[in-house]
């Protein structure tokens, strides 16, 4: 497409325009430009409520790092690392935490995006009955994070509970277990819950994905004989990339993000079998270190970078050698 | 395309050139030092103004912060009634989940915008609160006096100047089921530490869960802390000093009370580290567990899920036989009651305060609540506060576990004793705790 000249020919410059008039036609050529200048307010509220609400408080825990600030006293004094080298090797209940964060991150990507794909397989025709059993395993998104931390409380009680009633009900009574009290295993029990939380809302992701997928592209690979792996492989996977990517590193954060349905179900502060490290760092700032608390954001903060970083190189190289 | 074939376009460099300025912005207002933004106008351990004896008015509209939603119908009659009497004044209960307020009233309260009147949990809340000069000096208030002293110390500075008053008293151990123990032949709780073993036994042979301990919640769960630890620790500021360093959790008398908790493994339900307080209380109310390690403050609870039978307070002695226990029970005095040192209104924040320790105001909220208050002169109608209103006038210790103010080390402390509870031990438990209040210490 071409651009009209702003280069006006004709009158000598003895003819020149009067001032004024220069002047609007210097207007009317920025405006041309770049745009009516009122368009440039219209960023404006999502840029200031990020700077306060993002990019002050990012900066800000920088600074706070570096000190022994308590949260509300006027003085303070600077530590430098030593909040960053206490965090690396002397501080067992952040490693913990860390590792807890880890697992449960890793359980909750794996079987969320799993059975979420595996659900929209299964709904993608817009079906009556599709459409209902979408609506059914999408509800528990609606619910607040209190809510399904209290519904499972109950599951997992072991003495009146649903989950170990279950089991004794059809004999398997050896694999009956205290749950959240295992410390053990109460972490992948809290990563259960959150996967039937999300699921429903990973499912309509790749549905969108799925519907996306051209006909004619199953068609030639029935008409090349394929097997029913050979077609998921080959036609469906490479296909769902952007989606996977949205799914994976959605629920990655969303895992790392995991807070009140912690706190819902491990109580606060939680047992060290169920601290990750957003709970983590809330009981530094409830334990008046916010200096410390900082500290513990920014490496939660790489830490979070990282993983998604790693995890969209790892979801390229699986779908381009597919 | 061209940038001029879209003239009301907005061109990326502009929009590049906004964020970088809206980020230079953010940085340079980043770098505001910690702290300059707070209110009030205490600093760290500055004493706030000593006001005298209330004199003037309430006139004017003050702020109540507290936790106790479960209260907000109590509290709201009570305020009617002062409100009446005090033409132009006005409270408004400023009411926050309890988990939260711990979290965050300090920041919310310091620049006195809410909060007149403020309440504060015993231990790490009061002593943050006290440092950021939140709470008024309340030593010249005359009705101070109204408060029962041996439960009135919570509220004090360390040098004993008086800036809260502790309004509930709970008591911190087992609720038992008295029926049962009768059954078990305990009318008299026992005295000793072999005793109350025998009495787990024999409640335990007749088919009852002795004790139901809520293992899945720290908070409910660490109540029995303060029983095993009354009589075991050489000293009443025992804990304070795990904190402080010149003691340690591997110390004899620990690992002693740590080899008690062992003792106690046959008598928790089973799972018990994964049991809510919710079926926790269910198993004492339906009698199917003989006691609730909790403390008082479950009564209420109990009684609305239908328990019938008569409920006394059970704590474990855990003396030798023939020995005298240095205390027969533990308490906590919380909910201080405060005036805000930021806050406007001081009279009228005074004069409510001071309504709220008249005895007939106390006993209306005691009531309202079933809960016991320190207020002196409290007639209690509810059955079971009138029956453990004798535990008001004996031993009891202040309760223990809040004198570790660090949340980090009090959870690694009484986390040793549920691990212990639930098959770990001692030892390992000492160990793996002790290193976490050694990490915590270096901080």
């Amino acid at each position: 497409m071409s651009a009209p000249s702003p280069v006006k020919t004709g009158p000598s410059p003895a003819a020149d325009p009067p001032f004024p008039e220069r002047v609007a036609h210097r207007r009317r050529s920025l405006r041309r430009r770049y745009g009516h200048p009122a368009f440039y307010l219209f960023p404006l509220p999502a840029l200031v409520l990020y700077v306060i609400f993002f990019a002050i408080p990012t900066v800000q825990a920088f600074q706070y790092a570096v000190t022994d600030w308590d949260g509300y006293s006027a003085d303070y004094d600077s530590v430098g690392l030593d909040n960053f080298g206490q965090l690396a090797g002397g501080d067992d209940l952040f490693s913990n935490a860390m590792s807890n964060s880890l697992k449960f991150m890793l359980v909750v990507v794996v079987l969320q995006t799993l059975f979420s794909l595996v659900l929209a397989s299964m709904l993608t025709r817009n079906s009556r009955s599709s459409t209902l059993l979408r609506a059914v395993f999408f509800l528990p998104t609606i619910l607040s994070s209190v809510s399904v931390a209290f519904v499972w409380k109950f599951i997992y009680d072991p003495n009146f509970g649903l989950a170990n009633g279950a089991l004794e009900g059809v004999g398997l009574d050896a694999l009956t277990s205290s749950y959240l009290g295992d410390d053990g295993k109460a972490i992948y029990f809290l990563a259960l819950t959150q996967v039937w939380f999300h699921t429903g809302q990973m499912m309509v992701i790749f549905i969108a994905g799925l519907q996306q997928i051209p006909r004619e592209l199953y068609e030639a690979a029935a008409i090349d004989g394929v097997s029913r792996w050979q077609r998921f492989r080959h036609v469906t996977w490479p296909m769902i990339a952007p989606a996977t990517s949205i799914v994976i590193a959605y629920t990655t954060i969303q895992s790392f993000k995991a807070f009140d349905l912690v706190l819902g179900l491990g109580g606060n502060p939680p047992q060290g079998s169920l601290d990750i490290l957003s709970t983590r760092i809330y009981t530094s700032f409830a334990n008046s270190e916010f200096g410390y608390a900082a500290a513990e954001s920014i490496v939660f903060m790489a830490l979070i970078a990282l993983v998604t970083v790693i995890q969209r190189r790892t979801v390229k190289l699986t779908q381009s050698g597919a | 395309m061209t940038e001029n074939s879209r003239p009301y376009g907005l061109s990326r460099r502009g929009l590049l050139s906004a964020a970088v300025a809206g980020g230079t912005v953010a940085a340079a207002a980043g770098c505001v030092g910690p702290g300059s933004t707070r209110g009030g106008r205490g600093s760290k351990g500055a004493p706030s103004d000593v006001l005298p004896p209330v004199s003037g008015r309430a006139d004017a509209q003050i702020s109540f912060a507290h936790w106790r939603a479960e209260d907000k119908k109590v509290l709201g009659s009570i305020i009617d009634d002062f409100t009446a009497g005090n033409r132009g004044s006005g409270v408004q209960q400023d009411i926050s989940p309890a988990q939260d307020y711990q979290a965050n009233a300090l920041q919310r309260l310091k620049g006195g915008a809410v909060g007149d009147v403020l309440t504060a949990f015993r231990g790490a809340q009061f002593t943050d609160m006290l440092d950021a000069g939140l709470f008024t000096e309340l030593s010249a208030q005359t009705f101070a006096d109204a408060y029962l002293p041996q439960h009135s110390r919570g509220g004090r500075d360390d040098a004993g100047r008086l800036f809260g008053l502790p309004y509930q008293l709970v008591f911190l151990m087992p609720l038992a089921n008295r029926d049962l123990l009768e059954k078990a032949g305990y009318a008299d709780p026992p005295q000793d530490w072999d005793g109350y073993l025998d009495l787990c036994d024999k409640l335990k042979s007749r088919g009852k869960v002795p004790l139901a301990w809520p293992g899945a919640e720290p908070g409910n769960a660490g109540q029995l802390f303060n029983s095993m630890v009354m009589n075991n620790a050489p000293s009443d500021d025992a804990c304070a000093r795990i904190a402080s360093g010149k003691a340690k959790v591997t110390d004899d008398w620990f690992l002693a009370l740590l080899g008690q908790y062992a003792q106690l493994r046959p008598f928790v339900q089973e799972n018990a580290s994964g049991t809510q307080v919710e079926p926790a209380q269910q198993m004492f109310a339906r009698g199917s567990a003989a006691m609730l390690s909790t403390g008082s403050y479950h009564m209420a609870a109990v009684r609305q899920l239908d328990a019938k039978f008569p409920i006394d307070l059970v704590p474990p002695i855990t003396v030798d036989k023939g020995e005298r226990p240095r205390y027969v029970g533990t308490h906590n005095a919380t909910f201080i009651l405060g005036v805000n040192a930021a806050g406007e209104h001081a009279t009228t924040a005074l004069r409510f305060v001071e309504y709220l320790s008249t005895p007939s105001v106390a006993t209306r909220y005691a009531n309202g609540t079933a809960q016991h208050l320190t207020v002196s002169g409290v007639t209690y109608e509810n059955k079971d506060l009138r029956a453990t209103e004798h535990w008001l006038k004996k031993r009891t210790m202040l309760a223990p576990r809040y004198q570790i103010e660090d949340i980090d080390m009090l959870n690694a402390v009484e986390g040793a004793c549920a691990d212990v509870l639930t098959g770990t031990s001692p030892d390992k438990a000492a160990d793996a705790a002790q290193r976490v209040v050694d990490q915590r210490r270096r901080k």
